[in-house]
């Protein structure tokens, strides 16, 4: 029998997906959101963590750029 | 990514995305075929000519032969665009041959122009009744009006000169360009900011755009408007033409054209009268003509500053899109472009490609000679912090596993591919993930298979 999974597909690059399994697994079990780890740019997961995920990359951008120091 | 939501297209596509009525009505207007001939390719202008003495119904054999046979994609692009403004109507005769004949008010208003020459519905006051501005006046002023309105789009609150334009033009803008909820200032949309970015005639374009399509509203027959439009743009810049030649709608319009600079009301002792400005002009003429262009004024150092050279308080508001403004002297702006800044703009939909027109628009002449205008780096750097934005690529989506057999996951990966909707599949494990928008499609069609 076929079986479906609502949920969000992500496609990024190979350190973000890293950036993103190791968001993962830095959050206690019963919050865990991936679903599927697809392959090494892709994967699938829970339907409501995209804001989280968003969020999650924007302050790891900020804090990695150089800022000119005043 | 945001797509470009605003196309400027051209007059010419507005009048024959209009229905067949109101076109034949147009047609009666001479100043519209005589507009319409010089926006034809030349190849339809040529038909057009070859067919202005013609009564009866041509083959379209016969035109075929017309042309040579490598140049055949050309003629069907010129028939094509001639049967869509209705210029060219197509019958098919008892032998199922196709045959064409031009439209016939169209060939009586163009023979009278070639006969006659074009008279306009007005003549120029006499010089000596009326005091003309200078054309290089005439333009300052067209400018200036524009751009006031401009910076009233972008800053309402600014409420200097007292808000002159009618609430009939700033509706139309309110429409597409602000948004506002309740009790908070208009703020301007997505498409707005791209709106600021685009060259005038683009601009201006976009606003008679709207004007027009808003025309039903107002209780004004779009037809009138474009056909006084395309009259307007015959009409000689400089000349003074009294108010009185117009009617009650007309006199409506023109006020409305005044506030946007496309001509000048001047009164006198007894009448008063109405100038073109070269805005006006312009709007029949091809859209996209770079001898228009106003001279930049905006240089940028490979230090990510920029310098703008200009008093205008329009552009300064443009630059704070994108740009952090760091002294404004009297007659210039110095900013920088830094990467919070150029993420404000992202927010506000303005994409990486855009800022960086609109920079190599309009770069200081000193600069505009080098190539590249913009430094490279500069513009590297904006489209890095662009797809840095978007590296990560979230779909909303539904995962299919544990399919039976490899038959029916190969049929429902077709079918998925099928709406366009195949985000990715796995065939070793029989996995594949299907867009959100498919998965109804997908899921009918695995039921119906059963």
């Amino acid at each position: 029998m076929v079986n479906a999974t609502k949920g969000l597909f992500i496609s990024c690059d190979v350190p973000m997906a890293q950036f993103i399994i190791n968001m993962n697994a830095s959050l206690p079990a019963s919050q865990k959101f991936i679903i599927h780890i697809l392959d090494d740019t892709h994967m699938f997961v829970q339907p409501h963590v995209a804001e989280m995920i968003r969020s999650g990359i924007s302050d790891f951008r900020k804090q990695n750029s150089y800022e000119k120091p005043t | 990514m945001p797509q470009v939501k605003i196309i400027a297209k051209n007059f010419m596509d507005m009048v024959s995305s209009l229905p067949a009525m109101k076109l034949d009505k147009l047609y009666e207007n001479a100043f519209i075929c005589e507009a319409i001939l010089r926006s034809l390719q030349p190849l339809a202008k040529k038909y057009v000519l070859q067919m202005l003495y013609i009564d009866t119904l041509v083959a379209a054999k016969l035109m075929e032969e017309w042309v040579l046979p490598d140049w055949f994609s050309k003629h069907r692009v010129a028939l094509d665009r001639l049967l869509q403004l209705r210029i060219f109507t197509e019958t098919v005769d008892r032998k199922k041959e196709k045959m064409y004949r031009i439209n016939s008010t169209f060939q009586k208003n163009l023979q009278k122009l070639l006969v006659h020459g074009e008279v306009l519905p007005r003549e120029p006051m006499p010089p000596n009744t009326v005091r003309l501005p200078s054309l290089e006046d005439l333009e300052a002023y067209a400018l200036a009006q524009w751009e006031f309105f401009l910076l009233q789009l972008i800053s309402s609150n600014q409420a200097e000169r007292s808000s002159s334009i009618s609430s009939a033009m700033l509706k139309v803008f309110k429409r597409g360009l602000l948004s506002q909820r309740d009790k908070e200032a208009p703020k301007l949309t997505e498409s707005g900011f791209q709106f600021l970015l685009m060259d005038t005639n683009a601009q201006l374009w976009y606003i008679i755009r709207e004007y027009i399509s808003n025309s039903e509203e107002r209780g004004v027959d779009s037809a009138d408007l474009i056909s006084f439009l395309l009259e307007l743009s015959f009409h000689v810049t400089g000349e003074a033409y009294n108010l009185n030649t117009l009617n009650d709608v007309q006199r409506i319009t023109i006020k409305d054209l005044a506030d946007l600079g496309l001509v000048k009301l001047q009164q006198g002792r007894k009448e008063s009268w109405f100038i073109p400005t070269k805005l006006v002009t312009n709007l029949s003429a091809s859209l996209t003509d770079s001898s228009s262009r106003k001279q930049g004024f905006v240089v940028v150092e490979t230090n990510f500053r920029m310098y703008a050279y200009s008093t205008s308080k329009l552009l300064c508001e443009i630059l704070q899109q994108f740009a952090s403004l760091e002294y404004q002297l009297p007659n210039l702006i110095v900013s920088a472009i830094t990467k919070d800044s150029i993420y404000n703009a992202f927010e506000k939909g303005i994409t990486a490609d855009q800022i960086i027109s609109f920079l190599q628009q309009n770069a200081h002449p000193r600069v505009a000679l080098r190539i590249p205008s913009v430094p490279e780096n500069v513009t590297d750097q904006i489209r890095l912090w662009e797809s840095d934005r978007n590296r990560v690529e979230i779909t909303p989506a539904h995962y299919y596993d544990e399919f039976p057999s490899r038959e029916v996951f190969e049929a429902a990966c077709d079918c998925a591919r099928e709406w366009n909707g195949l985000l990715w599949e796995d065939s070793k494990k029989m996995r594949m993930v299907v867009k959100a928008e498919a998965h109804m499609h997908v899921r009918e069609y695995l039921r119906r298979q059963k």
